[in-house]
């Protein structure tokens, strides 16, 4: 069978390595709103849970929402948090350029989103 | 009860055997035959990890909804996957290996367990603090400890029955793996190739834990239990006895005894031919220049009498491995057509990029062919010899320490780890989840020291170049002829185990957190984001007329580590067993289990 979702990959390829962070593509804006309150929980976690940052984490979600469609977000959020997991598994993520491209592009993209929403970068 | 035991006992004493063979034999099995059970990790004996239910199929998938979710309160790597005995689950967490008791009804938990052990175990596991799951027989429940402690638990109470400890964590000693319930016995392995332990499985008595044999992966033929005339390997294209001293023959020394060929993989038991099926994994230390020879009986699959332990057959797949290519990945045991002619087979999909059908019978070797295309360290299996014919550039034991021989595929993660495979009987066919992954590979110089490291070499890795770019795929195999039928790729290593249904379903998580469901062609139906990356082992089970499909996540690091702020409600009960009342409505922290089910109409 044709590996069908090759295409995707060759979006994410070309988002991974040519995204600057000051070069928002049009984006389908599609995160369901299960993402939105999975960023904004533990968002608001990260700054001791205080009220104002439902509507600051709020703001910075959104941000990343218009700049990366949900799949991309996913993904590149991901390569991020595992280059802490200990062992070969985190290694592959420290290792493997194409994990490092989604995992610096993805943490340019949130500072960015966090200045623009006066959330403190954590 | 043994086969032959059943067949002398045709001429009357039947009904006498019958009730003596259940009281010694464990009811494991006989549970795992009824679909609404998930009675063993792997769902089977034959570690198919397939289901009979159907009322998901490929046509509602989409519909798929969360039904429940359940946190272990633990962080860190989740691997395994929960069992289901009517109408209560048993779920395991990572060190320091909790075992929940919960009721299937409204999620109240009946029991909790949490072992004491001593934290100092976590630096010498080698790959996170892992455990591949629990087991059950009797009305008993198994947890194989990190500190390599096996303990048995009464299902209904929690209470500890017995235990038995297998290993030193001082010297490297750890486990990782589920303990094997097979017909009277409970079997377990050891972990701690990285820090040059010696591999063995033990044979225990489920009734006491007690140890009934014990069989080395190296070493002198008594303490290997391997029988020089008649334990049989494939020799110039036939089975042949392997003669004596086979292991000591293949290490320089005595460095058999410091041998790896660790045990913590998925065993089978075929109750036809009485052998219980495993691997082996890499030799200790990791530079192939420290330990000239075969280093035999690493990287190979092994098949015991379940009774005596003694070896009916060995096959080394890596002889003197090269790059950490552990043997101990899953043995699939499948009644399928081979190369046209009906054999009852055992496939393994080998972290060295093989895919191996035997004949699980005689150990006679049927099929090696490469399950990704990319695997270069060797261009082929020799049919003949049954050896890999290695590509000498690839070669690290060639180039030599201090050398970075480069662009090995697959890289030292494997083809594939751990995480099983599922097998159709309804299709035919193997579900597998791979790693797409090259690395350069830097062996060193090192010295042993008990319970330090005994690696010896640096590595870096990366997605398989010119290839889709992504880190995975996900394929669909056909062992009779060794070919791949389709392949899906993802974006990063699939590293958790699959499931396929008689829905025409087929299901897997990835790193990224989703749980996916295709159809038999591989066609995406759905997806779902979990909290965080899935490691674990989908599984399924029925209660109440109703079809679930489960899977543990968790990798470290993840979104829902945040979730349950402000859920919590004291933390009181938790340390003790005993708060029953404080734990029933408390949710923690840590690694979930999404439970998923169809919307009532």
């Amino acid at each position: 069978m044709q590996p069908f979702r090759i295409k995707s990959f060759h979006v994410l390829l070309a988002l991974a390595t040519s995204l600057a962070g000051a070069a928002p593509a049009a984006h389908a804006d599609d995160f369901p709103t299960s993402g939105r309150v999975e960023y904004v929980l533990e968002c608001m976690q990260k700054h001791d849970g205080k009220y104002e940052y439902l509507y600051k984490c709020s703001c910075v979600v959104d941000r990343i929402a218009r700049e990366l469609a949900y799949d991309d977000y996913v993904a590149m959020s991901v390569a991020l948090r595992n280059q802490a997991l200990a062992g070969e598994r985190g290694g592959v993520f420290r290792d493997a350029a194409s994990a490092k491209d989604m995992a610096s592009k993805y943490k340019a993209i949130e500072a960015g989103a966090n200045r623009a929403c006066a959330v403190p970068q954590r | 009860m043994s086969f032959q035991a059943r067949l002398t006992c045709l001429a009357g004493c039947l009904a006498l055997v019958a009730a003596v063979a259940s009281a010694a034999d464990s009811d494991t099995a006989r549970l795992t035959k009824d679909p609404k059970n998930w009675a063993m990790q792997a769902g089977d004996l034959n570690n198919h990890r397939y289901s009979e239910l159907k009322q998901i199929t490929s046509k509602n998938a989409k519909n798929l909804t969360v039904a429940w979710t359940f946190s272990t309160g633990v962080l860190r790597g989740h691997e395994g996957g929960p069992l289901v005995i009517g109408d209560t689950m048993y779920l395991h967490s990572p060190f320091p290996n909790k075992v929940f008791a919960i009721a299937l009804e409204d999620q109240s938990i009946r029991w909790k367990y949490e072992p004491k052990q001593d934290p100092t175990v976590i630096p010498v596991m080698c790959c996170d603090t892992v455990n591949r799951g629990l087991a059950y027989a009797n009305g008993k429940i198994y947890l194989q400890q990190a500190d390599t402690t096996l303990v048995a638990l009464d299902a209904k109470t929690g209470n500890e029955l017995w235990k038995n400890k297998v290993g030193d964590p001082k010297l490297g000693e750890t486990t990782t793996n589920t303990p094997h319930i097979f017909k009277d016995k409970v079997l377990t392995g050891i972990s701690g190739g990285e820090f040059g332990v010696r591999g063995r499985l033990t044979a225990h008595d489920l009734n006491t834990g007690k140890i009934l044999w014990k069989a080395y992966s190296t070493g002198p033929d008594n303490e290997m239990l391997m029988d020089p005339a008649k334990t049989m390997t494939w020799t110039d294209g036939k089975m042949a006895p392997v003669g004596p001293d086979s292991s000591l023959k293949t290490w320089q020394g005595d460095q058999w005894k410091l041998g790896g060929g660790t045990t913590w993989g998925w065993y089978s038991y075929d109750p036809e031919t009485n052998l219980v099926y495993y691997g082996t994994g890499n030799p200790s230390t990791w530079n192939p220049r420290q330990r000239p020879g075969d280093n035999k009986w690493s990287m190979t699959i092994f098949a015991r009498d379940l009774d005596t332990g003694v070896a009916k057959w060995v096959y080394q797949m890596t002889p003197h491995d090269e790059w950490d290519y552990d043997g101990v990945n899953e043995m699939i045991l499948a009644d399928i057509k081979v190369k046209g002619k009906p054999r009852k087979a055992l496939v393994h999909f080998d972290r060295n990029g093989f895919a191996y059908t035997m004949d699980r019978v005689t150990g006679e070797l049927l099929v090696a062919e490469k399950y990704d295309p990319v695997v270069n360290w060797a261009t082929h299996v020799d049919m003949k010899s049954g050896r890999p014919q290695v590509v000498a550039k690839y070669s690290t034991d060639k180039n030599g320490p201090d050398v970075n021989t480069k662009g090995v595929c697959p890289s030292a993660l494997g083809t594939k780890d751990q995480q099983p495979a599922s097998y159709s009987p309804k299709t035919g066919l193997f579900y597998v989840p791979t790693n797409h992954v090259c690395m350069d590979y830097e062996p060193f110089q090192i010295e042993y020291t008990a319970g330090q490291p005994y690696v010896g070499s640096t590595l870096s890795m990366y997605a398989a170049p010119n290839s889709h770019g992504g880190m995975g795929n996900f394929i669909a195999w056909d062992a009779g002829t060794g070919k791949m039928v389709w392949t899906k790729p993802e974006r990063f290593s699939v590293w958790s185990g699959a499931l396929a249904t008689a829905g025409d379903v087929v299901f897997y998580g990835t790193l990224e957190g989703y749980l996916k469901a295709v159809d038999l062609n591989g066609k995406e139906l759905w997806k779902f984001k979990t909290p965080s990356g899935i490691i674990g082992n989908v599984t399924t089970w029925e209660y109440k007329g109703k079809q679930y499909i489960g899977v543990l996540s968790g990798i470290g690091g993840w979104a829902g580590i945040g979730l349950a702020a402000g859920l919590t409600k004291g933390t009181e009960g938790l340390g003790a067993v005993g708060g029953y009342k404080d734990l029933a409505k408390y949710t923690e922290l840590g690694g979930v289990l999404t439970v998923f089910a169809l919307p009532d109409r």
